[in-house]
């Protein structure tokens, strides 16, 4: 097993029918590195997110997420990954200590450890007075953290956030990230996909997905020295600009 | 207007758009009414039926032999004591069974001889025309009988028996206009009631309402679609069972479509109550697949005669509106009754669906402000 | 893991704001209401006697009838053609004609003169109402022969019984359907709109991402509907010997286990349409398509003996048939298990290739 890359991919390819919607795109992921994926709506981020969580089965190419192959040992990348959808899917009829109890149980934690991290997490979150609300009922943001520390519940190797801070408003989507910096800061790798260009500064890494493919790939400096941009967001215009596709 | 047409187009779209939904509900009523009308059937046959008696005497043969002739009977175990009878019908082995007594043979002359038959009573019905069947045939093995013995000829004592309008006994005569029943009432309110809760859930009919758009024409606008997919299923309902059934249609086929509009508009109307009483998709499914299936089906005439329940209940039966739409397409196919002995029957239907629409569109009103 | 998936399905289930109020009162309305209307010992047929002899001897014939007490007289006359517009409007389901000469013919003995016309629309009312009409002439030819002493004696007596229902009460045959279809209906319908309301709802996509077992996630999803069919089952025994007065003849403990059985056969079938489902109104159509067939070929309302041999094959895949049979049975007659082989065999073979293929079906990587 290789030490240094949580995910290794190579010449990945999913195709829908006639339409492609990842064309052969090529990337490693450092463990504990931030790693911005960034694209248009539409470009095949969600799609490629899904192969690496063993959600979906590629057409074609090769890889390993936390060193098991994405095509056949899915159920072990399972095991050691946290996903967070860009749609809120914990189940809205449970209470949240209930949401976190049931996925501490599917992960196999222990009664008592489940109990112990539940109040860690409705701590560390500052809903300690919401753990006995219904998911459903609680405001987006507090929806977020919640299925944010859900992915984490068994302490996985690498976590999968979806477009993590859609909706919210810049100084809940602040503290998200300080918890995302705490969360790498502890060797978890984090794959993030977002639109929020000043999002992607907080990256090590960033790759930008157009059509399909990767058609940029660096940290946010080395890209915008590349571009000789003052910002992320003048990159991702001038890269997103060759976009062929409709959204 | 030009607004109501556009939001008819709308609507079918969004329904056109979900081809597995359109298919099933266009294949589902071909499947039903071919399985129903030529598999279901409350005539009994092959009644199974076991034998105790000394097979050795040839009294007791010959009436054994003619049993076995009659098409309704099938002679299938042959048991030595009365005793076995309990086991066979607790294996459902045998459907009745026939005892000879002893010496059956020879006391035949002196009158002393006995047949017992026995039947499954669990089954009250089947029981009944089966042990009929058997007493029939038995009875005139006993004529015969009696005629080798007083060599004297006697009238035969069974009157002609002639079957009226479904003289094949087909069951497809009661199951068809049953499954039209059925099948409109389901698809007309289960539709219209979950396309409308789910625009309720994702807060799109908000949207609608808050457009120039009438109210009223916004619900007359998600009913047209579904009015005129029953159109297309009342269609090929009738075009089956007349072609492949052979089911006559003797009456008068607008009068027909007439009857099945009325009781389409009180369907549609029932799914639009079902929408304002449900807080979601899946109860609002629930009331209509369970809650209007079974009281449809048992009472509106379909299996179960409505005229022997007690009287309550043929008064609750009267409230529901396919009983009435049974009974119209009964005569008008069948039958092939015209306007004026229908009359009653049809008005009821209309009063009906006029009652439920305005109901319907009232609460749906309340509901909202 | 089951414990906890368990736990949530239970949760979900209580918290619903219809589902424990409708599987509730589905079956108990059910049990209360409908064995009165399901009867088809059929006792008020309407009868219109056309008696073109009006003698004593005919008159003595339609009070044979009338007496018997499956028969409402509605017409008694001489117009043939009034009695015909009477079975035209539905008033009446049979006609008895009695020819001139009736009181003389039957002595003399050339053709019997009295003719029977059913209305056979309803063919229940009508198969049975022309037994019941043949019955009452032949216990009269009987009795006149036996009274005028002008035949021989009838060579051999005919007798009839009936065994386990000797009251042959038509309620008393519907209780154990009933229960049937109240349990089938309810675990048919519900995992039909499990998963896919998850998918719907998107959670099913947050259960996927996990190394959740797929048997586990069917298993604990299929569990509850046991609790719930046997509280079905229970509320409905209850109420069939409270209200009605009935009890199992055979052990309670039997109807329990072919319950389980059904369970699985059911709630397998249900989660497996709920699979294939892309939203919840398809899998509703598709469960409610294969209830009402399930239903109308299982023999519960009319029997298998008399479908044609194609279509009793297929009854052969109808878990319904192997369940309505195997509670009819236990109910009513007292079988056991053991005499009811081929009804465990047929639930348990339906079973296996259902949750097999409810788990196979159930795909966590697309």
């Amino acid at each position: 097993m290789n030490t240094e890359y949580a995910i290794r991919i190579r010449n990945l390819v999913k195709k829908f029918g006639d339409f492609t919607a990842v064309d052969n795109i090529s990337f490693d992921v450092r463990r504990g590195e931030i790693f911005g994926f960034l694209g248009a709506n539409g470009a095949g981020k969600t799609t490629a997110m899904r192969i690496l969580c063993g959600l979906s089965r590629p057409t074609s190419g090769s890889g390993t997420v936390a060193g098991f192959d994405i095509c056949r040992e899915q159920e072990k990348i399972k095991k050691n990954i946290g996903y967070m959808s860009q749609k809120f899917s914990l189940y809205p009829d449970l209470t949240v200590r209930e949401n976190i109890r049931l996925f501490g149980g599917i992960y196999g934690l222990k009664d008592r450890t489940i109990r112990e991290k539940t109040e860690k997490m409705l701590e560390m979150l500052g809903i300690r007075d919401a753990g006995d609300r219904f998911a459903a009922e609680l405001p987006l943001g507090w929806k977020q953290k919640l299925s944010f520390c859900i992915a984490l519940i068994h302490s996985p190797q690498i976590i999968f956030l979806d477009e993590p801070t859609g909706g919210v408003d810049p100084e809940t989507r602040r503290r998200f990230w300080e918890s995302i910096y705490d969360t790498a800061g502890n060797g978890t790798t984090v794959f993030v996909t977002t639109h929020y260009m000043d999002e992607a500064e907080y990256c090590d890494r960033v790759s930008i997905m157009v059509d399909g493919r990767i058609d940029a790939m660096d940290s946010p400096a080395g890209l915008k020295k590349k571009f000789s941009a003052g910002n992320m967001d003048e990159v991702f215009r001038t890269v997103a600009g060759r976009a062929v596709r409709e959204e | 207007m030009k607004e109501f047409w556009a939001s008819v187009k709308k609507e079918f779209l969004h329904i056109f758009r979900d081809r597995r939904t359109i298919l099933i509900v266009m294949i589902m009523p071909v499947i039903q009414i071919i399985l129903f009308g030529f598999a279901v059937s409350t005539e009994v046959n092959n009644a199974r039926v076991a034998v105790c008696g000394d097979m050795s005497d040839p009294q007791i043969r010959r009436a054994v032999e003619r049993m076995d002739e009659n098409r309704y009977i099938e002679i299938t175990e042959m048991i030595s004591v009365p005793g076995e009878i309990d086991g066979l019908f607790r294996r459902n082995e045998a459907d009745a069974a026939v005892c000879f007594s002893r010496d059956f043979g020879s006391r035949i002359p002196d009158g002393r001889a006995s047949v017992r038959i026995i039947g499954d009573g669990s089954d009250p019905n089947t029981a009944r025309m089966i042990t009929s069947y058997i007493s029939g045939v038995l009875q005139d093995a006993a004529a015969d009988m009696e005629i080798s013995i007083s060599g004297e000829r006697q009238a035969s004592m069974t009157p002609v028996v002639q079957l009226m309008y479904n003289p094949a006994m087909k069951s497809s005569y009661n199951f068809v206009p049953g499954v039209m029943g059925l099948i409109l009432m389901l698809i007309c309110s289960m539709m219209t009631a979950v396309s409308i809760v789910r625009e309720k859930e994702t807060g799109t009919l908000e949207l609608l309402l808050v457009s120039p758009v009438r109210p009223l024409w916004v619900i007359l606008s998600k009913l047209i679609p579904y009015l005129l997919l029953s159109a297309f299923n009342f269609t090929t309902i009738l075009l089956l069972a007349h072609y492949v059934m052979e089911v006559p249609v003797n009456g008068s086929l607008a009068l027909l479509s007439l009857a099945a509009a009325l009781f389409v508009i009180a369907s549609l109307a029932i799914g639009l109550l079902v929408s304002v009483i449900s807080s979601s998709q899946r109860t609002a499914m629930l009331i209509c697949g369970m809650g209007l299936t079974m009281p449809t089906m048992i009472f509106s005439g379909i299996i179960f005669p409505c005229e022997s329940m007690p009287l309550v209940l043929q008064w609750f039966s009267d409230i529901i509106p396919a009983k009435w739409f049974i009974i119209l397409v009964k005569k008008i196919m069948i039958q092939g009754d015209g306007f004026g002995p229908v009359m009653k029957e049809m008005g009821i239907l209309a009063g009906m669906a006029a009652l439920l629409l305005a109901a319907s569109i009232k609460s749906f009103r309340t509901r909202l402000q | 893991m089951w414990k906890y998936l368990l736990e949530k399905e239970f949760k979900q289930f209580f918290r619903d704001p219809g589902l424990p109020r409708m599987a509730l009162a589905f079956p108990v309305l059910m049990m209360l209401v409908f064995p009165f209307a399901v009867s088809m010992d059929i006792r008020n047929i309407n009868l219109a006697a056309v008696d073109n002899c009006m003698s004593e001897e005919s008159s003595r014939l339609i009070e044979k009838c009338t007496s018997s007490g499956y028969f409402r007289l509605v017409y008694h006359g001489q117009s043939a053609d009034e009695a015909m517009r009477l079975m035209d409007n539905n008033k009446a389901d049979a006609i008895i004609t009695i020819m001139p000469g009736f009181d003389r013919e039957t002595v003399s003995g050339s053709g019997f003169p009295v003719g029977i016309k059913v209305n056979t629309v309803n063919g229940t009312k009508g198969s049975l109402g022309s037994q019941y009409i043949l019955q009452c002439v032949r216990s009269y030819v009987g009795e006149k022969n036996a009274a005028s002493g002008t035949t021989v004696p009838p060579a051999a007596d005919i007798s009839e019984k009936y065994y386990f229902n000797p009251g042959m009460d038509y309620k008393l045959f519907m209780i154990p359907a009933l229960i049937v279809i109240a349990i089938t209906m309810i675990t048919a319908f519900l995992p039909a709109l499990n998963i896919v309301s998850e998918k719907e709802a998107g959670t099913i996509e947050q259960i996927n991402v996990t190394p959740v077992s797929k048997t586990a996630f069917i298993a604990c999803k299929m569990i509850p509907y046991w609790a719930i069919a046997f509280f079905i089952l229970t509320a409905c025994l209850i109420i069939a010997w409270a209200v009605f007065g009935y009890t199992s003849r055979g052990s309670v403990l039997w109807l329990y286990l072919f319950t389980i059985l059904d369970i699985i056969v059911m709630a397998g079938l249900g989660l497996l349409i709920s699979n294939y489902s892309s939203n919840a109104q398809q899998a509703m159509f598709v469960i409610w398509f294969f209830a009402v067939i399930f239903m109308l070929m299982s023999g519960i309302f009319t029997p298998i003996a008399s479908m044609p041999q194609w279509a009793q094959y297929i009854t052969y895949l109808n878990p319904m048939r192997y369940f309505a049979d195997a509670m009819r049975a236990v109910y009513l007659k007292g079988s056991t298990p053991a005499e009811l082989w081929y009804d465990v065999a047929g639930l348990a073979a339906l079973g296996s290739v259902m949750v097999g293929a409810a788990v196979a079906s159930y795909r966590k990587t697309e």
